[in-house]
């Protein structure tokens, strides 16, 4: 019961074989799971663009064929447009499937995670959230 | 079952690769491991020549500034010193001081912070934990900063009048400046104590008081090396490294801080951190 309950992303969690996160000082490793991220594709329905913080809400079938919805949180909107994710580009994935990676929220919460990065419609992936797992310290 | 292992199977595979503005990459599906970001190419402003200065021959500091080296926005750690601590001394805090902030949880320090609660960074905090840009408009006699963070502003007298003997206590503080040289040295007391100087719990006191020395070496770049007193808190007083800023060719963004959602986050974090359940 509970592998069909958390088969899919327990899977997903398994499979996915990271760097060792490096630690990171910011609000977003305070706030979500540096050990527990992972990919999730689903249907971009919303967003909310604003400050200090956008959010954008997923459909995302769980194993069972369950469609739940998912927030995601990313950086600022000051940091957003200045490494170049729009909002038309948010607007433009509305009701399309986008894959985002993702980390989830420390606190539990259900259906709840960081955005680092979002693969768009049109193939591109954007950075949008900041270094949960102490990717991206390279460059 | 098997539908949905073959969905996150297949999600799973698909590499992470980024999105680097300068290059462009784009994203390499099929394999396992996340696509290797480019170096970056973007290398440090170089001096620019001279400061500019105002008609009463001071430095004139005005500009867009970026906090660290690259003269813009950018993720190249490298490019963003302005927050590096490992190149500057730690503060040394009273026996009770340093107890009250070890007592404190990575969640307290979150629901501590001026970002999370779409407050103020105030003074000093403008410059030692604010990673926008801000834009300096300097005319003799006035020294104005715009933070494009919360759009903050401040506005500072340079021509070296004293203290409000009476000011109330507020995020910037009172601040008088005065011209040291080329130097411009603004002088603060009288802080709101609901700021924090660093992301770390770093609280004062009524008794804190700031000297900020902002200078402009050279065209493309601002140096502001901050000292903090604050005896009820501090064993002694503090002072920065030089926290570089550069100069940026692009306007300040509206950033008004609302609806933080992180605020409840952290609370029920610190909820499921006290044991009071474990929310599902």
């Amino acid at each position: 019961m509970r592998r069909m309950l958390y088969g899919g992303l327990v899977v997903a969690l398994g499979l996915l074989v990271w760097a060792i996160p490096a630690p990171a000082h910011h609000a977003f490793a305070a706030e979500f799971d540096a050990n527990k991220c992972t990919d999730l594709t689903g249907t971009f329905t919303s967003y909310e663009w604003q400050n200090p913080h956008g959010y954008f809400h997923l459909d995302v079938k769980d194993p069972n064929g369950t469609v739940n919805s998912w927030t995601f949180e990313t950086v600022s909107l000051s940091t957003l447009k200045r490494s170049g994710t729009s909002r038309r580009d948010f607007e433009n994935a509305i009701g399309k499937s986008v894959t985002v990676r993702a980390c989830l929220a420390k606190n539990g919460a259900k259906n709840r995670a960081a955005a680092e990065t979002i693969k768009m419609p049109d193939g591109q992936i954007h950075r949008i959230g900041q270094d949960v797992e102490g990717k991206f310290s390279q460059y | 079952m098997k539908t949905g292992f073959g969905r996150y199977l297949a999600t799973g595979i698909v590499a992470v690769g980024i999105l680097c503005l300068a290059s462009g990459l784009a994203a390499q599906e099929g394999n396992s491991q996340p696509a290797q970001p480019a170096k970056s190419k973007q290398q440090p402003l170089p001096p620019g020549g001279p400061a500019p200065r105002t008609a009463d021959g001071h430095p004139d500091l005005s500009g867009v500034w970026f906090g660290g080296t690259a003269g813009g926005f950018t993720y190249n750690p490298a490019l963003r010193r302005q927050f590096d601590a490992k190149a500057e001394q730690p503060p040394q805090f009273q026996p009770w001081a340093a107890a009250k902030i070890k007592s404190m949880t990575q969640t307290d320090y979150e629901l501590g912070r001026a970002s999370v609660n779409c407050l103020p960074r105030g003074v000093p905090g403008m410059f030692l934990i604010n990673p926008y840009p801000f834009q300096i408009i300097q005319t003799p006699g006035l020294f104005a900063q715009l933070d494009e963070l919360n759009n903050n502003f401040r506005v500072v007298h340079t021509d070296g009048r004293a203290h409000n003997p009476d000011p109330d206590p507020s995020f910037d503080g009172d601040e008088v400046a005065h011209w040291e040289g080329d130097t411009l040295v603004i002088d603060t007391i009288s802080i709101d104590e609901r700021t924090w100087n660093n992301f770390t719990g770093w609280f004062h006191s009524d008794q804190e008081h700031v000297v900020e020395r902002v200078s402009r070496p050279s065209m493309n770049y601002l140096n502001v090396v901050v000292t903090i007193e604050d005896p009820k808190v501090l064993a002694k007083p503090w002072t920065s490294t030089p926290h570089v800023w550069t100069l940026g060719h692009e306007d300040l963004l509206e950033y008004y801080c609302t609806n933080n959602q992180e605020v409840e986050q952290y609370k029920a974090l610190k909820e499921k951190e006290s044991g009071g359940g474990d929310k599902k």
